[in-house]
């Protein structure tokens, strides 16, 4: 049967105030600044239903920007433990549920999930993601970065999630997409109906305009094509690199990049050893022990950013590494963001074709 | 998780950002994607603020020397010991053989304090801060020309630009906000001009790139004005209206055709020339310097230099145009506008008059002190001779960032009473007495002031680490040790107090900062929105004046035995002595060593490699570091980024300071290099030819 309910709007709060019995809710509010932020949600009316994308992506609740791996105590003597070794897990075991993720970020999870729970398994990331919940909600206001159209990564989403919620102007259409997610549902069903055929109806128009409020129009398969045809030449790259400020902004900001790096932080009370976002952006990164640098020009590194998400990530994936929530735009400082390159690209293989 | 809305504690940007705290600790950092300066981007300083927070190696407890060792101490303990020691070198030699470094990285209130401290509690005017190495020229010679020194226009003014004019300053890297906001600028269709002598990130999107040589700034400016004169460009009704003493400038002026100035600075007459009528001839032209004009020995010279171009071209007073210098720290600007200065109170209010004196002392309930204390740089040299007895330093690193390190060494050892505050272990620290840890940024409230003069609310996240307490806390605490009561409830408290007493903060209060992104200052009432811009309608000081300047060459230039010129600066990933930033993974990671810039020219006379280790000898020292030879850096000097203490450039400097704003001259000095190794004969391998061994 169909895991299809229709919620009505003034029911929300009650809803979401129950599953907080159970999780940590999470939800996009404002800062005192006007920014829209993820965070714990104190006051249910606080949470913004219709908003501008935030700034970081939810990435940080699975994969955080510093994370406690484990601790070990009994390595030196210093430490007051007499010798004895102990190794205590930090992992984080919180139960938490996000509410008003966009559908862009769902589709980041998954990506997120292809490559941290595939062969290799990522037991920091698993043990997140098991226990966090996504409550998504079909994008009708995408910003004007926004460009997850092109990608099938958004406004909606027909598969993937774990709970997609449409806005039908006085009630919500949900879809429950895992188990989980139905027996959540079920679990309360007492104020869920079952949709009608109207409700289908609004939804499909709400569909609609959603897709039709887009700006940004890029299908990134035509860049893919150009640069895997060898139009895109090293200078078009130089190009691109002389805007990079080397913030590492773009891989920080991405709902999709994974890369860390590992410390070992020696306390008095103790060693912890934590994993920190790094970013392939950077010389370091890929330093050799000798103290060489394979990737010492930024050009290479630029390169390798955009290969990884249009060209290496089809290929092992079957899909682009990249899920079009525009925030590398807002975030890159010199403006050479996925989009604009995307474009750039693309005008590039025209202007060939035309020659 | 929680967000905390708070202010970035690296450069002079002052980025809003996020801090994500979990459970009481911080687990990241995110950009404020609204604020006015950085609008959702950070650079790789920013992204990575939150690191050093918890850092094992932060100050854990307060410490004491007892026989040549630093120990444990209580609060009470270390706190009872400094206000005895103070108050004994207070009597026995005078408050004057005190010696106070306060800090452009505490905030307002902190400085406030410590200003107060230094004049009602020691009763000595000798307070002085960083600024001091950074833009002292900038306070000195702008208060000289306008009456107020500060940048004039706002950090969101700069993409609708139709001119920037950036002289000194490598903005991409050491102000990347505003470097990002030049680029859209430029995109938009402004033209850039660079005046560099390295060629620099942004001077690769300069439409013309000026590289004249190191210490020329003065010539290159007074050229560019010749022609503006001649040329008939000037703005006249602008100069007749609003600025005084035009026809003695005029006189000097006459000195500097482009031809001579091509001689002195290397650049082309015709670029001289391009620049002058670009510049002259649009009104939204923006004027932006930074240590480049200002850490010469002529720096105050040069900013007057600026200035007078401006006025000259009647650029100022207007939005989108005027002359910005571009402030280092996170919050010098705000610690130049506390009175951290041996010779003014808050607001650039001058000690040496009688009235404001009058009324800081009437607030205070303290007779104080009418004459100027003592700078950085005469403190060092006053401690080496013996003469200041005791010092307290919060917030400062001198033994890295003090020119002639082994000078400033000898002179801290001469103390008899040396506190540090700060929340790491410096270098400086090793010569301290007393070490009293603080909180860092984001374990504490208080306000900083950006270089756009943006006054912005720092907000406490996580409680203060370990025994540490806030800056503020600290010297209250020692302050009523020392028998004058302060019963401060909070830092919003210390900001009323400023308010009251400081005409252009005087409708700066916190809860006024609560919502949005802080005021700009001036903001004389509680009902004022800030001011976006300075000088409108009337300069600061009245009549702007020209001041007639003459060029003067760097006191050490290169010569037989010290051939190659040699410039320091800073580099992306660092930040001035690295406390901070080297204690951040990734950042230490990417530049871990020391490195000279040089050009391939000299690399291959000298007979240098590429990577190779090379000894750099001045008349002050010598350090060992990395070759790096690359074309960014003109044939004939050389480039030392200074974060670094395995190999301090500023062992190297050259002391000799701008005899107004005592500024040392960071920028040029002479250096020699050498090869650390000596190049190993490499036995050729015999040449084999391919054809005989070619089976057939």
């Amino acid at each position: 049967m169909k895991s299809e309910w229709v919620l009505s709007k003034d029911h929300l709060s009650y809803w979401l105030r129950q599953l907080r019995n159970e999780r940590e809710l999470i939800g996009p509010l404002r800062d005192g600044g006007k920014d829209i932020l993820f965070r714990t949600v104190d006051m249910l009316h606080e949470i913004v239903l219709e908003c501008p994308s935030s700034l970081p992506s939810p990435k940080g609740f699975l994969f955080p920007q510093y994370e406690a791996m484990f601790s070990c105590r009994g390595l030196s003597l210093s430490d007051g433990s007499d010798g004895k070794r102990e190794i205590s897990d930090l992992r984080d075991r919180t139960r938490r549920v996000i509410f008003g993720v966009r559908s862009c970020d769902v589709s980041a999870v998954r990506l997120l999930d292809a490559f941290c729970l595939g062969k290799l398994r990522d037991p920091y990331y698993e043990e997140r993601r098991r226990n966090t919940f996504l409550i998504s909600l079909v994008c009708n206001n995408p910003d004007p970065t926004c460009f997850c159209l092109g990608l099938g990564t958004g406004p909606y989403l027909e598969e993937g999630f774990d709970i997609q919620m449409t806005d039908l102007g006085d009630r919500y259409f949900v879809q429950a997409g895992s188990p989980e997610a139905v027996r959540t549902v079920r679990a309360m069903n007492f104020f869920f109906r079952k949709p009608r055929k109207v409700d289908y109806e609004d939804q499909y128009e709400v569909f609609l305009s959603s897709k039709a409020r887009f700006r940004k129009r890029i299908n990134l398969e035509g860049p893919r094509q150009a640069i895997l045809s060898g139009k895109v030449g090293d200078d078009f790259w130089q190009e691109v690199t002389d805007r990079c400020f080397e913030c590492g902004g773009c891989s920080y900001s991405c709902p999709v990049c994974t890369c860390f790096t590992v410390t070992d932080r020696i306390n008095p009370e103790g060693i912890e050893r934590a994993r920190l976002w790094d970013s392939c952006m950077f010389k370091g990164f890929t330093r050799m022990a000798g103290g060489v640098l394979p990737n010492e020009k930024r050009v290479q590194r630029t390169k390798r950013w955009y290969y990884h998400k249009l060209v290496h990530y089809p290929r092992t994936t079957g899909k682009f590494g990249c899920v079009g929530c525009g925030r590398c735009a807002v975030a890159c400082p010199g403006k050479i963001d996925m989009a604009r390159t995307a474009t750039k690209i693309k005008g590039l293989a025209l202007k060939e074709e035309v020659e | 998780m929680n967000t905390i809305q708070t202010v970035c504690p690296y450069c002079g940007c002052g980025c809003g950002l996020y801090l994500h705290v979990e459970a009481g600790r911080i687990e990241g950092t995110s950009p404020s994607k609204l604020h006015p300066v950085n609008g959702g981007s950070l650079c790789v300083k920013g992204w990575n603020a939150h690191e050093f927070v918890s850092h094992p190696d932060r100050l854990k407890f307060p410490m004491i020397r007892e026989d040549g060792r630093l120990r444990r101490a209580s609060w009470d303990e270390a706190l009872d010991l400094v206000a005895r020691k103070l108050s004994g070198i207070k009597t026995s030699y005078g408050p004057d053989s005190i010696g106070i470094l306060s800090s452009a990285k505490c905030t307002n209130e902190e400085n406030y304090l410590m200003m107060k401290f230094t004049r009602a509690v020691l009763g000595t005017n000798n307070i002085d801060h960083c600024a001091r190495l950074c833009h002292s020229s900038t306070v000195g010679g702008l208060a000289a020309a306008f009456g107020s020194g500060a940048m004039t226009n706002s950090i969101n003014e700069i993409p609708e630009a139709k001119v920037l004019f950036v002289i000194g300053s490598n903005t991409t890297e050491q102000h990347p906000m505003i470097g990002k906001h030049m680029l859209e600028a430029v995109d938009r269709g402004a033209v850039l001009i660079v005046a560099d002598p390295r060629r620099t990130q942004i001077a690769e999107f300069a439409h013309i790139h000026i590289r004249h040589k190191c210490g020329t700034d003065v010539a290159l400016l007074m050229g560019i004005m010749n022609v503006i004169v001649n040329e008939g460009l000037v703005d006249v009704d602008f100069v007749r209206r609003r600025t005084e003493n035009f026809d003695a400038f005029e006189e000097i002026l006459r000195r500097f055709p482009p031809d001579v100035v091509e001689g002195i600075t290397g650049v082309k007459a015709h670029d001289v020339r391009r620049v002058a009528r670009i510049y002259s001839m649009e009104k939204r032209s923006m004027l932006f310097y930074a240590m480049g004009i200002t850490q010469h020995i002529t720096g105050i010279d040069n900013v007057r230099a600026c200035a007078d171009l401006v006025m000259l071209t009647g650029h100022i007073g207007l939005p989108m145009s005027g002359l910005n210098p571009l402030r280092g720290q996170n919050n010098v600007q705000g610690a130049c506008d506390m009175g951290a200065l041996p010779n003014v109170f808050t607001g650039y209010q001058p000690v040496s008059d009688s009235k404001t004196r009058t009324k800081f002392e009437r607030a205070w309930r303290r007779k104080l002190p009418g004459g100027p204390g003592l700078t950085v740089m005469e403190m060092t040299d006053s401690a080496y001779e013996g003469r200041l007895k005791g010092m307290y330093i919060m917030g400062e690193n001198p033994l890295l960032s003090d020119p002639d390190l082994s000078h400033v060494r000898e002179a801290m050892k001469r103390l008899e009473f040396l506190v540090v505050q700060d929340i790491f272990p410096t270098e400086t620290a090793e010569y301290a007495d007393v070490v009293l840890p603080a909180s860092s940024f984001a374990e504490k409230d208080g306000t900083f002031t950006n270089t756009e003069r943006r006054v912005q609310l720092l907000r406490k996240a996580i409680p203060p680490v370990y025994e540490s307490r806030p800056d503020w806390e600290i010297l209250g605490d020692l302050m009523t040790r020392m028998g004058y009561r302060m019963n401060y409830r909070g830092a919003y408290e210390i900001m009323e107090e400023i308010a009251l007493l400081t005409p252009s903060y005087g409708g700066i209060h916190h809860h006024r900062l609560q919502e949005g992104f802080g005021l700009q200052w001036p903001c004389p009432d509680g009902n004022h929105p800030g001011t976006p811009y300075l000088h409108r309608r009337k300069f600061a000081r009245g009549l702007g004046t020209f001041i007639p300047i003459d060029f003067v060459p760097p006191d050490e230039p290169p010569d037989r035995e010290f051939p190659l010129l040699l410039t320091t600066g800073r580099i992306s990933f660092h930040y001035h002595t690295g406390t901070m930033c080297r204690r951040t993974m990734v950042l230490d990671r990417e530049e871990p060593e020391c490195y000279l810039e040089m050009n391939p020219l000299d690399a291959d006379r000298l007979g240098l490699k590429h990577r190779s280790m090379v000894k750099v000898t001045s008349r002050r020292g010598s350090i060992k570091v990395r070759l790096y030879v690359t074309p960014r850096i003109p044939e004939g000097s050389v480039f030392i980024p200074f974060h670094f203490k395995e190999a301090a450039a500023n062992i190297l400097t050259n002391p000799a300071v701008d005899p107004n704003a005592k500024i040392p001259e960071y920028k040029v000095c002479a250096v020699r290099v050498e090869p650390l190794h000596a190049p190993r004969e490499v036995e050729k391998p015999p040449v084999v030819d391919l054809e005989d061994l070619r089976i057939t």
